[in-house]
C-alpha cells in the first residue's frame, strides 16, 4: 500500500498534465477574483452579504481542480493504457484505486489551500486598494482556508471514484465542470432547500461560503463535512466496485 | 489442402474440434510455467477464446500465432488477470496471476505498444513502476542501457519512435527480473536490427531458463525465434508445432496458412 501510494504520488509529480492543471488553477483563480474585486461596483462589494460570494470562489475552484486532479489521475491511465502495467505490477485493484484516491486527496489538500489562500490574499488586497472595508472576520478566513482545503481533499476522492466509474477523460472532466460551475449554482439558486444538500453546497458549508449563495441557506459546517464525506465515500466505493468487476481492455 | 512435406507425427500435433486436451509445449512437464485449461471468454454472443488448453514448460520460447482477431490478445489478458474468463482457468506458476505475490518478480509482460503517458519521460515511466513493485532505481538505469534508451531516458515518452516505445515496454516487462515473459506483438515497429536484437535477447533469456510466450500475426517475425508454436484460429487451438523439428522455415508458413485458411499470415 505504501509502495503503491509512493508510486501514485510520483506519477502525479512527473506528468505534464499535473503542471498544466496547477497552472490553470492558479490562473483561473486569480482571474476570477480579480474580475470580481476590480470590476464590481463599490456599493455592491461593500455589502456584507456579497463579500462571501467573492471569497467563495476559492471554495468552488479549489474543489473543481482537486476533483479534476483525482479524475485525471485514473482516467489518464485508461486513456494512455498505463492501467495495464499499473495493474500488472499490482493486481490488487482495490489497493491501486485506494492509493490513487489517497494521492489525489493529498494533491487536493494542496490545491484547496492554494485556491483559498490566493482568493483570500488577492481579495483582501483588492478590497483594501479600493478602500472597501472587509466584512469577513479572522475566523471566517480560517474556516475558508481550512474548510476549503479539507473540502478539496474530499472532492479529489470523489473525482477519483467518478473517474474510475466513467473511465473516459473528457466525460469526467466535462461532467465535473458542468456540475460544479453550472448545476450546483442552479440548484442552490433556485431550490436552496434541496440544493444545500448537493456535494458542492456541502463543501460550501464546510468552508463557510460559496460563490452563488454566499452564506445564505447553507448547512452547518459539521453537517456539510459529514455529507461531503458521504458523497466521497459513495463515489470511492462505486469506483472500487467498478474496477473489480470490469475487464481491462 | 496442401502437401505435408514434414508429415504428421514428430512435430505437428493437430487439435481437432472435438478434442481439446492439454497440449504440452517443451520437455519438462513437471512444473508448467503456464497452464491454460479449457479457457473460454465470451463477449456477448462472440466467443473470443474457446475452450483453449495448453501448457508451457520452463526454458521454451513459444510463438502464439494466429490471424488478427483470433483471440491471441484476449488470451494473454486472461492469463495476466486483466480480464476474467467466462470459464476455465489460466495459471502462471500454478496460480492465477492476481494471486501471485509481487507478480512482476516472476512474470514480465508487454501488451501492445504505447502503454505510457506521453507527457512523462521514459525514465519516470519505469521509475513509477519500479516504486510500486519495490524495485530499486539502479535497475531502471541498468534496463535503460540494456534496451538502449539511456540517451533518450529523459525525453517525454510521447516523442519516442515506435521502436523506442517497444523497447521501453520491454524494459518495463523486465524490471522485476521475471522468469516468464509474455509479449504481445513485440516486433511491431521494430526495424530489421531491432528484430535481430530482440531475437538474440529472447534466446539468451530462454537459455538462462526463462520462458517466453510471444504472440504474433506476422509469421516471418517469429518463425526464426520460437522453438514451439501454438496456432490459434477463432479462439481455438488448431495445432501445436515443434518448430525446430520442421524441415525448413517454409514448412511452418505452409502449415499456418493451411490451418488458418487465410491468404495473409
Amino acid at each position: 500500500m505504501i509502495a503503491q501510494l509512493s508510486s501514485e504520488l510520483f506519477k502525479q509529480r512527473t506528468t505534464r498534465t499535473a503542471r498544466i492543471l496547477l497552472t490553470s488553477m492558479v490562473g483561473v483563480t486569480v482571474l476570477v477574483v480579480c474580475l470580481h474585486v476590480f470590476t464590481l461596483k463599490t456599493a455592491d462589494l461593500s455589502q456584507a452579504a456579497n463579500q462571501p460570494k467573492v471569497f467563495g470562489w476559492g471554495t468552488t475552484l479549489g474543489a473543481l481542480f482537486a476533483a479534476l486532479a483525482g479524475a485525471i489521475s485514473i482516467t489518464a491511465e485508461f486513456r494512455h493504457g498505463t492501467i495495464r502495467p499499473t495493474l500488472l505490477t499490482n493486481p490488487n485493484r482495490a489497493r491501486v484505486v485506494t492509493a490513487k484516491a489517497a494521492a489525489a486527496a493529498i494533491a487536493g489538500l494542496v490545491i484547496g489551500l492554494l485556491a483559498a489562500g490566493l482568493v483570500g490574499a488577492i481579495g483582501s488586497i483588492g478590497l483594501a486598494l479600493r478602500g472597501i472595508p472587509i466584512t469577513l472576520h479572522a475566523g471566517d478566513f480560517t474556516q475558508m482556508i481550512a474548510g476549503g482545503a479539507a473540502g478539496a481533499a474530499l472532492w479529489a476522492i470523489l473525482g477519483t471514484g467518478l473517474g474510475t466509474i466513467i473511465r473516459g477523460q473528457v466525460g469526467a472532466v466535462v461532467g465535473l465542470c458542468v456540475w460544479l460551475l453550472l448545476i450546483e449554482n442552479i440548484l442552490i439558486g433556485n431550490v436552496p432547500s434541496a440544493g444545500k444538500y448537493a456535494p458542492g453546497a456541502s463543501d460550501g458549508a464546510l468552508a463557510g461560503l460559496m460563490p452563488t449563495s454566499g452564506t445564505a441557506s447553507l448547512l452547518t459546517p459539521i453537517a456539510g463535512a459529514l455529507l461531503l464525506v458521504g458523497y466521497a465515500g459513495v463515489c470511492a466505493a462505486a469506483g472500487l466496485a467498478a474496477i473489480e468487476r470490469r475487464d481491462i481492455d | 489442402m496442401s502437401a505435408e512435406p514434414w508429415g504428421d507425427g514428430c512435430c505437428v500435433d493437430r487439435t481437432t474440434t472435438s478434442a481439446h486436451g492439454s497440449r504440452i509445449v517443451g520437455g519438462d512437464t513437471t512444473q508448467p510455467v503456464v497452464a491454460v485449461r479449457d479457457l473460454t471468454k465470451r463477449f456477448g454472443t462472440v466467443t473470443a477464446v474457446d475452450t483453449l488448453s495448453f501448457t508451457l514448460a520452463a526454458g521454451s520460447i513459444t510463438g502464439f500465432l494466429g490471424p488478427n482477431g483470433a483471440g491471441k490478445t484476449t488470451t494473454l489478458r486472461l492469463l495476466l488477470g486483466l480480464a476474467r474468463p467466462t470459464s476455465g482457468d489460466a495459471l502462471v506458476f500454478g496460480r492465477p496471476y492476481r494471486d501471485l505475490p509481487n507478480p512482476t518478480r516472476r512474470v514480465g509482460a508487454l501488451l501492445e505498444s504505447g502503454d505510457f503517458d506521453p507527457g512523462r519521460t521514459g525514465r519516470n515511466h519505469l521509475r513509477a513502476l519500479a516504486i510500486a513493485s519495490g524495485t530499486d532505481t539502479a535497475r531502471v538505469d541498468e534496463l535503460l542501457e540494456i534496451v538502449e534508451l539511456d540517451r533518450a531516458a529523459n525525453r517525454l515518452a510521447g516523442s519516442y519512435s515506435l521502436g523506442m516505445r517497444q523497447r521501453l515496454g520491454l524494459a518495463a516487462a523486465l524490471l522485476g527480473r521475471p522468469a516468464l515473459l509474455v509479449l504481445d506483438e513485440p516486433a511491431n515497429g521494430l526495424d530489421a536490427a531491432g528484430v535481430h536484437w530482440l531475437r538474440g535477447f529472447l534466446h539468451q533469456f530462454a537459455g538462462g531458463g526463462g520462458t517466453v510466450l510471444i504472440s504474433s500475426h506476422l509469421l516471418a517475425e517469429v518463425a526464426q525465434t520460437v522453438d514451439h508454436a501454438l496456432i490459434i484460429e477463432r479462439g481455438r487451438l488448431v495445432a501445436t508445432v515443434a518448430v525446430d523439428q520442421l524441415p525448413d522455415s517454409g514448412a511452418l508458413e505452409q502449415l499456418y496458412l493451411e490451418l488458418t485458411g487465410r491468404d495473409e499470415p
